[in-house]
């Protein structure tokens, strides 16, 4: 009753216009990554963000977000291989087959993105913001290590509020060398020497560990990493799209191409035999 | 009023289904079918030597995982009307009969009252022409001839292996080494024990089981 | 009432009323009462040429199967100095829910106006397609049902698209179409743009066949385009017509075009 009371006794007018957060949001020089999100005001916020919009358990959800990836990454002797492929899908809809899903933290540093695009996209990007705080205080680069325990004690502050994300961060730091870190919006964060994230990540798996080892060559390595993608861009109807190469070296990473798998799918049909299902026969 | 005794909550879904492996390769003269040996219940293994395939005739083997019990009672009434095919007929059918056979059995079933609810992969060596062939075929009786195929969680970690590694020309020694690769896999990425694999080859002489060692370990790198 | 509303063949979605909750949704407690999104449809386009962007959208708003109007713009000017936007070098266009649609674009162009106060300079491109993309996020879990596009040129002087998720998720493109007809103008805008699956004929046999060379396609040739599109996607979608707004920006300013399209 107490609560009824106070909330038509204010005055009619004090809701109107912008609010004074909105109106503090436009003198901010700028705006800060924050960390404050608008709420529903329900009595359970992420109840109700599932049922608009998450499709895996409501599939006739309104709002439709991206999803539906493979990356891959691994440690070889030679640095870290980092690949993925480029197709968003919201339902059966193929929203893009050019996203970027290697995010360029800075220039020792990569992010992969796998799950909600948006979630992925903001929180690399913050990351990237504190990555370079903690450069300007102490003078020397943040490790790998630090740097994915920032992101998952972050999105472990937000469990159970439907951010989904499964993401690698890969880098190399003189302190560490080469290091790979996988990181998932349930607040897993495990160090390893190969990981694959996403609704693929079986098909790639198959054909990586069968011919992995820690002493390939960086041209096997990359030609791995890079035929682990089309292996689940084939077998996977929610990747596809573009095969996006990364090398991360001892001085920084180097892209390898974001190249059309189509293409590179028939030369290595024709080429070397392989995909023997596809046929062109009636049977 | 009598009293029930829970037997097994109703856990027989598809989940329990896809643990159970099936694996098909064909190469240049030969078939492959390899099947997991661990027979599940729930959470409990209740076999560990278990034979999920069953001979046709001289040169056709079909392996089958699905619901408990139909996966058997459909097997054994496929061998069955296979076999006294045999005997009337004094001839083989050949694979493709058989598995065209199978689907419209299944198929059938499948718009009973209570269909079978069994995943199937047949192999076979045609014994006139000797070509080596495969057909996978899901419970709701769709069927394909395939180079090579899988069943349950099978699919997803080996299909992307045989789609690198597989020719349609390779002799068995190259199958069993493709095999090798799928099963290591299962054992390195699967979180189960399926208890290893029953592997059998079909030539043209006939369907005989194969030594197939997979004590090893295998370690993620 | 809802069985009427809730067939859209295309996107596979209900069209809500406004106070619909969807149907089902598993998982524990649901809030039935409180659903404040509903669907206004129509359809926006941009494209990105050399030295211009083209951003259109129909002025159709629905509600279920009824025309709420027949001119309500979905393609604004953002953060020009006076209420005209007459020297706004900004385009924003939102599809989705009309009401999310209008906040959103308020509280942007209210961002870029302070921006150019604080700065003296106007935003680029670049800053306010980060910006937007904050503040989209911003409400990521009560979020804007809208679909935004935004386009200007960049520092080069060239064409840029920037095209959002509801939840700001962004990425720079050459064309992107939203909205209800997302699905009919999208495929036809691979080909004709970006000459998606098109060849060079005698250029080789079967897989050797060179794909069509990428060029960048001239301003009337784009405006013509984007007519098409529309005039087909008002042949086959209930929730497009009845008009055409289409902002041309050039570095001359932002040029505004309307053009009816068919009312029925």
């Amino acid at each position: 009753m107490d609560t009824l009371v106070a909330q038509y006794s204010q005055p009619m007018f004090e809701k109107e216009n912008h609010g004074e957060d909105d109106q503090m949001e436009l003198y901010q020089p700028a705006p800060s990554l924050s960390l404050k999100f608008a709420m529903p005001p329900v009595a359970q916020p992420s109840a109700w963000l599932r049922a608009a919009t998450d499709d895996h358990a409501n599939p006739n959800c309104p709002i439709k977000i991206a999803h539906g990836t493979t990356t891959l990454a691994f440690r070889f002797q030679g640095g870290i291989i980092v690949a993925t492929d480029s197709r968003a899908t919201a339902g059966n809809w193929i929203a893009s087959q050019t996203v970027k899903k290697v995010i360029e933290i800075n220039s020792c540093l990569l992010g992969t993105m796998a799950g909600g695009a948006a979630d992925c996209q903001y929180w690399l990007a913050y990351l990237g913001m504190q990555c370079r705080l903690h450069e300007l205080r102490h003078k020397r680069r943040i490790s790998v290590a630090a740097a994915s325990k920032i992101l998952a004690n972050l999105v472990y502050s937000y469990k159970g509020m439907g951010l989904s994300m499964g993401t690698m961060c890969a880098g190399v730091t003189p302190s560490e060398g080469p290091a790979l870190y996988y990181i998932d919006s349930d607040g897993t964060r495990l160090a390893g020497n190969l990981f694959c994230v996403g609704s693929g990540q079986t098909f790639a798996y198959g054909v990586l560990d069968a011919e992995y080892r820690y002493d390939l060559t960086e041209q096997e390595a990359l030609e791995l990493g890079s035929r682990s993608i089309l292996a689940a861009t084939h077998r996977d109807a929610y990747s596809g799209g573009f095969i996006n190469l990364y090398h991360v070296k001892e001085d920084g990473w180097v892209k390898h191409g974001f190249s059309d798998t189509n293409p590179i799918f028939w030369k290595t049909k024709l080429e070397k035999g392989e995909f023997s299902n596809v046929t062109s026969e009636m049977v | 009023m009598s009293f029930q005794i829970p037997l097994q909550a109703q856990l027989n879904n598809n989940h329990t289904i896809r643990k159970h492996v099936l694996l098909g390769i064909t190469g240049q003269d030969f078939t492959l079918i390899a099947a997991s040996k661990a027979a599940m219940r729930g959470a409990t293994v209740l076999k560990a030597a278990d034979d999920k395939t069953r001979q046709l005739n001289k040169h056709t083997l079909m392996a089958f995982s699905g619901e408990a019990g139909d996966t058997i009672q459909f097997a054994e009434y496929i061998q069955a009307n296979a076999q006294l095919y045999s005997m009337r007929n004094g001839i083989d059918l050949s694979p493709s009969a058989v598995a065209n056979f199978v689907r419209g059995e299944l198929a059938s079933s499948l718009r009973s009252r209570k269909p079978y609810n069994v995943n199937l992969l047949l192999g076979g060596v045609d014994p006139i022409t000797l070509k080596p062939s495969l057909y996978w075929m899901d419970y709701l009786a769709s069927l394909a001839p395939l180079p090579y195929a899988a069943h349950g969680y099978a699919q997803y970690y080996c299909l992307s292996i045989l789609d690198k590694h597989h020719h349609p020309d390779i002799n068995y020694e190259q199958g069993i080494k493709i095999l090798r690769m799928c099963t290591d896999e299962l054992k390195r990425r699967l979180p189960i024990d399926f208890k290893g694999m029953l592997v059998k080859v079909i030539t043209k002489d006939g369907i005989r089981e194969v030594d197939y060692d997979d004590s090893a370990r295998i370690d993620c790198p | 009432m809802s069985a009427m509303f809730s067939q859209n063949p295309l996107m596979n979605g209900p069209n809500y009323s406004f106070n619909q909750a969807p149907a089902t949704a598993s998982g524990g407690n649901t809030e039935h009462s409180f659903y404040p999104y509903t669907d206004n449809g129509g359809s926006t386009l941009a494209i990105s040429g050399n030295d211009f962007t083209i951003i259109a959208g129909d002025t159709r708003s629905t509600s279920g199967y009824s025309i709420n109007s027949r001119y309500s713009p979905k393609v604004f000017k953002i953060g020009g100095t006076t209420s005209s936007q007459d020297d706004a070098n900004l385009v924003l266009s939102v599809v989705g829910f009309a009401a999310d649609g209008e906040a959103l674009k308020e509280r942007l162009d209210a961002i870029v106006k302070m921006y150019r106060y604080q700065h003296g300079k106007p935003m680029s491109v670049k800053a306010c397609a980060q910006r937007l993309s904050t503040i989209l996020y911003g409400k990521r879990f009560f979020p804007y049902y809208v679909t935004a596009i935004l386009g200007g040129l960049d520092e080069e002087g060239k064409g840029a698209v920037y095209s959002y998720d509801p939840v700001g998720s962004y990425e720079r493109e050459q064309c992107r179409a939203a909205g209800a007809a997302a699905s009919l103008i999208m495929p036809f805008l691979d080909n004709q743009v970006n000459f998606k699956n098109q060849y060079i004929p005698g250029s080789g046999e079967g897989h050797a066949l060179q794909e069509r060379e990428n060029i960048p396609l001239p301003k009337d040739e784009v405006e013509d385009l984007v007519k098409d599109a529309f005039d087909s996607a008002v042949e086959r979608h209930i929730e497009v017509g009845d008009g055409l707004q289409m902002l041309i920006i050039t570095k001359a300013g932002i040029e505004e075009k309307y053009l009816p399209l068919k009312k029925d």
